[in-house]
């Protein structure tokens, strides 16, 4: 089975940006001194959810960093350390590194390796000394924004200068002059490629033995910096840059933000910026007189060097950069100093180069290259269309149009009775308001429908990695994937089933040799099913494997504090795995053991109204079924009428419809009738008789008989007639009322009335059970309960 | 106001506290010749009889379901229930829709007549009495111009068992 896991990639992307925002939300809101358990638990679970799409979608370097960071967590939120500022520094930076690994997986944006090799060293160094150093390597990173305080603070990687030279030719193209760090021949080689792309390229030595690039071209410094950020870190860069306005004059001094900005696709100025604390800006504030009338526009046109596309060149490098604005706040702005020496009549030169000196100036800047990024995105996702609504909007939404599809109806019956000729334009547009209703109701409806399937295949390679990482063998089934499942729970079932499938393999299925030793095959199986059952869709992860062990889990329990008992009953103590924190695995893998999947499972199931449970046989394996309610489902069905009124059989359970021929029509003992169908007898079920429904037809023959299959069994469910085949969509009777035998829940047709949903199984049981071809009404039992009860109350 | 929802929702106190909290604004509607009043709070809109769809096997006064606004909403009969009134479904036939702890509950009755502010001394407690309600649903008896309304405790008395509506009643 070969899937295409970047299909997927994007409901991944979305999630682990959300979690990320998430855990960000809370790290800042959090109160150093008495953190919160739960809020550490929320941030504890977010890491560990990135962590699982992460290793899912094979995208290693976000699994490594999250492991390191839920090490750390995990102490803290056990108690095992102090929860510090250190410690919120480096998990926001950690964040960070995510966001910029993320980002690097999505856009194909630079990654800074050395920010994440720092940051995982950081939070390694955390989780082992308790907290206690922190590094200065790492501190600027980690330091949140401070207003500028002493003046230098030695930045991370400390830019090399880069130098802007006005001067040269007039052919209407720039000219760089491109000065790489050392880089081994294949990287010059095919940097030197890449940058052909953009103009002409010529390459040499210099003095110094490092590769000069001159290149002549009509694209800005922004886009030669983000093509060689791929093969190098761009704050070694050193480029030079020949405008071609000719009329030199009066040179500028510029210190400038760029060095930092040039990192272009670069993230760590994301935080590493603000750390740096602004050094004086000493020098030359006043020196370039040439830009000062252009302070409105520094926001644009960051080296822009033909002054004509302004907004595309600047690339919304400093976007959201409000001169004189929080002048106390000033963040940052290197020291690292950037002798542009431009002309003054070069207009963008001379704007970048105010830029900077705005920035460097005293009065401070508030720099957010976050913002920036988002200008990027914004650009780089515009082909990826794809929207996160809530689901109650959708929910709204179907509402309102079955409320316009009904009123649409009454709009056609009333025109019905009125005369075509005298009304035809009306009765035209009502036509063509019914085709329009009914689009709609198609495209809202399909809005939430999905197959299982979509869940499904995440799975297969998942399994199969992991299977190989912990060196077990296994089978991946999976069975009825294309049962439809409303698509706000299927988005919310992918996280839960992640666990439980990871928590199988890693803890249910046993190694081969295990295996062996148990007399099962060394090949373990995993099962993973959804079917839609009686009021719900029953989702279940299946493994053969070793199955929950009853005194482990009591003793763990019991370990954990817990209020346990030995006489508890399996169901019981098998719940005890849902428990925060409870975990039976003696070795903390980073696949699973840390107990927080299953305490995630239950959480994010109960959110959904639905109930896990778990079955399971010490040796056998294990079977955690969650039971989903239909409330949001939408089903396939057949409308049949009965009487005068209309139920709906679900259309997957439906073998055949057949009208019978009176010879057809057989009875047992005079009184049971079967049907024969190729040479099958099945047992008639008549709906009338079973529900006490008045109808005129009465005779088989008259009627339509459905064979319906469920569980194994077949029966012929005798009906009037049929009606018509339609998606709807499965409201429970429940929520107001309660649940009546051999119903599924209701639904609301086109008309605007109710129909019930047959519940297939509990017919055939009933047909089976019932005594109703004797003459006894049916539901006997049921009535008579009601009049016990009756009685009992006083 | 609340607190008395609160509290008649839990009237499972003597008649005397149900009566100091009883005071309120009430709707009274009409079943055979008696009025009757329940708490207007529980009260979502009162609607005409239509489209009901029916249930198997249900007891006769559950009329079967509607769909309100995309919800799935039983009716009850109260005529039926109390065999009060005569049985028929007109275009003048009301059913009061009730929003009870978020459940939606319609039900028929012979008319509504209207919304009063009754004071907690004009409500008299219950004289134990046969009726088909049980008394203690009823919180009270309240006397305005010579008529009688009896108050009842609606959200008690839908919630009962005999009323069938709430899943703890289903039998399998």
């Amino acid at each position: 089975m070969t899937i295409d896991m970047s299909q997927f990639y994007e409901v991944f992307f979305d999630e682990a940006e959300e979690l990320l925002a998430e855990a960000e939300r809370l790290l800042l809101g959090i109160d150093l001194d008495s953190p919160d358990d739960e809020e550490l638990n929320a941030i504890f679970r977010a890491a560990h959810s990135i962590k699982g799409g992460a290793a899912t979608f094979g995208f290693m370097d976000m699994t490594e960093i999250t492991h390191v960071l839920e090490n750390l967590l995990d102490k803290i939120r056990k108690h095992e350390m102090a929860l510090t500022a250190e410690h919120v520094d480096a998990f926001l930076a950690a964040k960070d590194v995510l966001k910029m690994e993320l980002d690097g997986h999505r856009l194909a944006t630079a990654v800074d390796q050395d920010q994440v090799s720092d940051v995982k060293m950081v939070l390694k160094s955390l989780s082992e000394a308790g907290g206690v150093i922190v590094s200065a390597a790492h501190e600027p990173k980690a330091a949140p924004a401070v207003a500028a305080q002493a003046p230098i603070v030695e930045a991370p990687k400390p830019a090399e200068p880069v130098a802007v030279q006005a001067a040269v030719p007039d052919d209407g193209l720039n000219h760089f002059n491109i000065e790489l760090p050392e880089v081994s021949e294949k990287d010059m080689t095919n940097l030197q490629d890449e940058l052909g792309l953009l103009g002409e390229v010529v390459a040499s030595k210099n003095d110094k033995g490092r590769y000069v690039f001159k290149l002549a071209t009509d694209s800005t410094q922004a886009d030669i910096i983000s093509i060689c950020s791929f093969v190098l870190d761009p704050d070694d860069l050193i480029i030079t840059v020949s405008t071609n306005v000719a009329a030199a004059s009066a040179p500028v001094e510029v210190k400038a933000a760029v060095v930092e900005d040039a990192g272009f696709g670069l993230f760590e100025d994301d935080i590493a910026p603000k750390a740096v604390s602004a050094s004086a800006p000493t020098e030359d504030a006043t020196a370039n007189s040439s830009g000062v009338k252009i302070h409105e526009e520094v926001g644009y046109g960051l080296f822009s060097s033909d002054g004509k596309d302004n907004v595309e060149e600047g690339y919304g490098f400093f976007a959201p950069f409000r001169p004189h604005k929080d002048a106390e706040v000033a963040e940052l702005i290197g020291d690292d100093t950037v002798a542009t020496e431009a002309n003054s009549g070069a207009v963008a030169v001379a704007k970048v180069e105010v830029a900077s000196q705005v920035a460097g100036a005293p009065g401070g800047v508030e720099r957010r290259s976050p913002g920036r990024r988002e200008t990027d995105k914004a650009a780089a996702t515009a082909e990826t269309t794809s929207i996160r609504v809530g689901i109650e909007k959708v929910d709204q939404l179907i509402n309102l149009v079955g409320e316009l599809v009904i009123t649409q109806a009454m709009i056609e019956q009333r025109i019905s009775n009125l005369d075509p000729v005298l009304h035809e334009p009306l009765i035209n547009s009502v036509g063509q308001l019914t085709r329009n209703t009914r689009d709609l109701q198609e495209s809202v409806m399909s809005i939430r429908m999905m197959p299982m399937d979509f869940v499904f295949s995440r799975f297969p390679r998942m399994v199969r990695d992991l299977a190989a990482k912990l060196g077990k063998k296994l089978d991946f089934v999976t069975v009825g994937a294309a049962t439809e499942l409303d698509k706000g729970l299927i988005e919310r079932i992918v996280d839960p089933l992640t666990h439980l499938v990871r928590n199988s393999v890693d803890h249910g299925i046993e190694s081969p040799a295990g295996r062996k030793a148990a007399g099962k095959p060394e090949t373990g199986t995993l099962t993973l099913s959804a079917a839609h059952k009686g009021g719900s869709i029953v989702i279940e992860v299946t493994d053969d494997g070793a199955g929950l062990d009853r005194n482990k889990l009591l003793a763990k329990a019991a370990k954990n504090g817990l209020p346990v008992s030995e006489s508890m009953s399996d169901t019981d103590v098998f719940n005890l795995i849902f428990a925060p924190g409870f975990s039976t695995a003696e070795v903390v893998t980073d696949v699973s053991g840390r107990g927080v999947g299953m305490d995630v499972v239950k959480r994010n199931i109960t959110a959904m109204n639905g109930v896990v449970e778990i079955r399971s046989a010490l040796g056998y394996g294990t079977t955690i079924s969650i039971a989903l309610p239909l409330t949001l489902a939408i089903l396939d069905g057949m409308s049949v009428s009965l009487g005068n009124s209309i139920y709906v059989i679900p259309l997957n359970l439906i073998v055949e419809t057949l009208q019978p021929r009176a010879e057809d029509i057989k009875t047992v003992t005079g009184e049971g009738r079967m049907v024969h169908v190729r040479g099958e007898y099945l047992p008639i079920i008549a709906l009338h008789s079973l529900f006490n429904h008045h109808t005129d037809i009465t005779d088989p023959t008259q009627g339509v008989l459905v064979l319906l299959e469920s569980d194994g069994k077949k029966s012929a469910l005798f009906v009037d007639r049929l009606v018509g085949q339609q998606q709807v969509v499965i409201k429970s009777l429940e929520t107001n009322y309660r649940k009546v035998p051999g119903v599924s829940g209701a639904t609301i047709m086109g008309d605007g009335g109710v129909a019930l949903i047959l519940d297939v199984s509990a017919i055939i049981q009933m047909g089976q059970t019932s005594n109703y071809l004797t003459g006894a009404p049916p539901f006997a039992h049921y009535q008579s309960a009601q009049l016990i009860e009756k009685n009992s109350n006083p | 106001m609340s607190t008395e929802n609160a509290s008649s929702a839990t009237s499972s106190t003597t008649s005397s506290n149900k009566l100091k909290n009883a005071a309120g604004e009430y709707l009274t509607f009409v079943l055979g010749e008696e009025q009757y009043g329940l708490e207007i709070l529980k009260v979502q809109e009162i609607r005409g009889y239509d489209s009901v769809t029916q249930i198997a096997n249900t007891p006769e006064f559950i009329k079967g379901v509607v769909n309100l606004r995309g919800k799935i909403v039983p009716i009850v009969d109260l005529r039926i229930k109390f065999q009060l009134g005569k049985v028929e479904y007109d275009e003048f036939t009301v059913v009061i829709i009730l929003n009870l702890n978020g459940r939606v509950v319609g039900i028929v009755v012979d008319g509504v007549s209207d919304v009063m502010a009754l004071k907690e001394d004009q409500i008299r407690d219950v004289p134990s009495l046969v009726s088909n309600i049980d008394t203690k649903y009823i919180v009270g008896l309240a006397s305005v111009e010579e008529q009688m309304f009896i108050l009842v405790d609606i959200e008690q008395l839908m919630s009962s068992q005999e009323m069938a509506l709430m899943d703890a009643v289903a039998v399998h």
